[in-house]
């Protein structure tokens, strides 16, 4: 599915609905340049989830862990990191334990990460930070195409 | 009284770090990967393949930082370890290897948060901060202002909501071109431009409060270049110089208002960030009309290093304030 966002306001809003269609142990990638919303869509959906602490940028701690009463959200962010950081860190693990796993750039994860999962892409209308945004969802796996419907009919 | 000689192990990120502390004060040694021969030890090359960085490094680390401090390991009377905030599986080395440590020595352990470490670099360098004390802690992953009573007790004033301050500038120097790290990158390049050509937003200075946001500083400079680049007229120089100063700023003010609501005469700073020449001097330029002082530590203990950890453990040894063998490791902060 694809959906035009005007702002850091609605963007919170659709993490919050991709926060209905989320569960315990879904894995979500989180791609588009710098600048372009993961970390506000990351926040939208822990706040969807009830957390209410901050939600700020992994990509110097590599990982943030937002404790919930019925789950934990591990957001990731790999813009740093080579494939090979992701086995010298151990990151690996964290993938195999519990939690809603939210990975920003999970391009360096190529090979490593699973194959199934909801992928997020968020791009710039004509280059510019100062425009809407285009957010597409798409279900690698079949029981991320469930959640697409899901999320379709809450749009 | 005793001398007392505390190692500090420090393996929160990316850096595995040793160090001999002697007394609280003096750095005996002060070991980060990087600076060791293990390239020798190798024969010449690591192994890219080799995982687990800092499984490593760490016997190597502490071996160097007990021959460079010229001590045996009998000769230390505690060991103490980052166990928070960090990640697991980086702080369980340092934290597992410390405990290995202390078992086999008979020693106790302790505790050490890795950002009170990063305060506590002031004060191994400086003998004369009145407390309490605004602290400004400035990093790739952290932005806080605190109001620090004394050694153990902090009050978190505000932070970041969304980037942390040197993740702005590694993200702004990778997205104009000026290499990696960001911090001397930025700085470089400002020295040849002006600030104030090119105008850029001071993101919640006009709020009155120590919340900070530097995401959308971030994304207006990276618009503002690409705004030039189509109208054919990139300032590059003036650009970095107008970022840098717009988030220093905010930093500068916000922290001087502390200093001012809290009644406060020192400001400290410290992480990464404080290693910025602009940031250190508007501080110190500003704080002076309003009779505060300024600290920061010297240029090499403002990243991540474990002299700090084994610093700030001395006065945990004093009052006997010793972690248990049970001692967890912590991804997030639980308390300051």
């Amino acid at each position: 599915m694809e959906l035009l966002i005007y702002n850091e306001y609605e963007m919170e809003r659709l993490g919050e609905k991709l926060a209905q269609v989320l569960e315990d142990n879904d894995l979500v990638y989180l791609r588009g340049e710098l600048g372009a919303g993961k970390t506000t869509l990351v926040r939208g959906i822990a706040q969807g989830k009830g957390y209410r602490g901050r939600v700020t940028s992994p990509t110097f701690t590599l990982m943030n862990v937002y404790l919930l009463e019925q789950m934990q959200i591990n957001h990731f962010d790999f813009y740093r990191l080579d494939p090979h950081d992701i086995y010298d860190l151990g990151l690996e693990d964290y993938l195999e334990r519990k939690g809603l796993s939210l990975i920003e750039w999970p391009q360096a994860g190529a090979g490593i990460l699973p194959a199934e999962a909801l992928v997020i892409d968020i791009s710039l209308v004509e280059d510019d930070y100062e425009r809407e945004r285009k957010v597409k969802i798409k279900a690698q796996g079949s029981q991320y195409q469930e959640k697409i419907k899901e999320l379709q009919s809450l749009c | 009284m005793k001398d007392i000689y505390i190692l500090g192990i420090e393996t929160s990120c990316d850096e595995t770090a040793a160090s001999v502390v002697k007394n609280g004060r003096q750095i005996l040694s002060n070991v980060i990967n990087s600076q060791v021969k293990i390239h020798a030890q190798f024969g010449g090359v690591v192994p890219e393949v080799a995982s687990r960085k800092h499984i490593e490094n760490i016997a190597l680390v502490v071996d160097q930082a007990f021959s460079d401090a010229g001590l045996e390991y009998a000769d230390i009377d505690a060991i103490a370890v980052t166990n928070e905030p960090g990640l697991i599986g980086a702080l369980l080395v340092g934290l597992s290897f410390a405990k290995g440590l202390a078992w086999a020595l008979e020693r106790p352990l302790l505790a050490v948060n890795h950002l009170h470490g990063h305060i506590y670099a002031n004060i191994l360098e400086h003998e004369d901060i009145e407390f309490p004390a605004v602290c400004l802690v400035v990093s790739g992953g952290h932005t806080n202002l605190l109001l620090m009573e004394d050694i153990n007790n902090y009050q978190v004033l505000g932070a970041s909501r969304d980037d942390a301050a040197g993740e702005a500038f590694d993200k702004v120097a990778r997205f104009l071109g000026l290499g990696y790290p960001g911090g001397p990158a930025i700085q470089k390049a400002a020295q040849k431009g002006q600030a104030g050509k090119i105008k850029l937003p001071r993101v919640f200075l006009d709020r009155h409060d120590y919340e900070f946001s530097f995401s959308g500083l971030k994304t207006a400079t990276m618009n503002m270049k690409k705004k030039m680049e189509q109208a054919g007229e990139l300032q590059l120089w003036d650009l970095a110089a107008e970022f840098q100063q717009a988030l220093i700023e905010v930093l500068v003010e916000k922290s001087l208002q502390a200093a001012r609501q809290y009644e406060v005469k020192s400001v400290l700073m410290a992480g990464g960030v404080a290693a910025n020449q602009q940031l250190r001097s508007l501080m110190e330029e500003r704080a002076q009309s309003q009779n505060i002082k300024v600290f920061y530590p010297s240029l090499g203990l403002c990243t991540d290093n474990a002299a700090m950890i084994a610093g700030r453990a001395y006065h945990d040894y004093i009052r006997k304030s010793y972690a248990p063998w049970s001692l967890n490791a912590y991804p997030s902060l639980s308390s300051w």
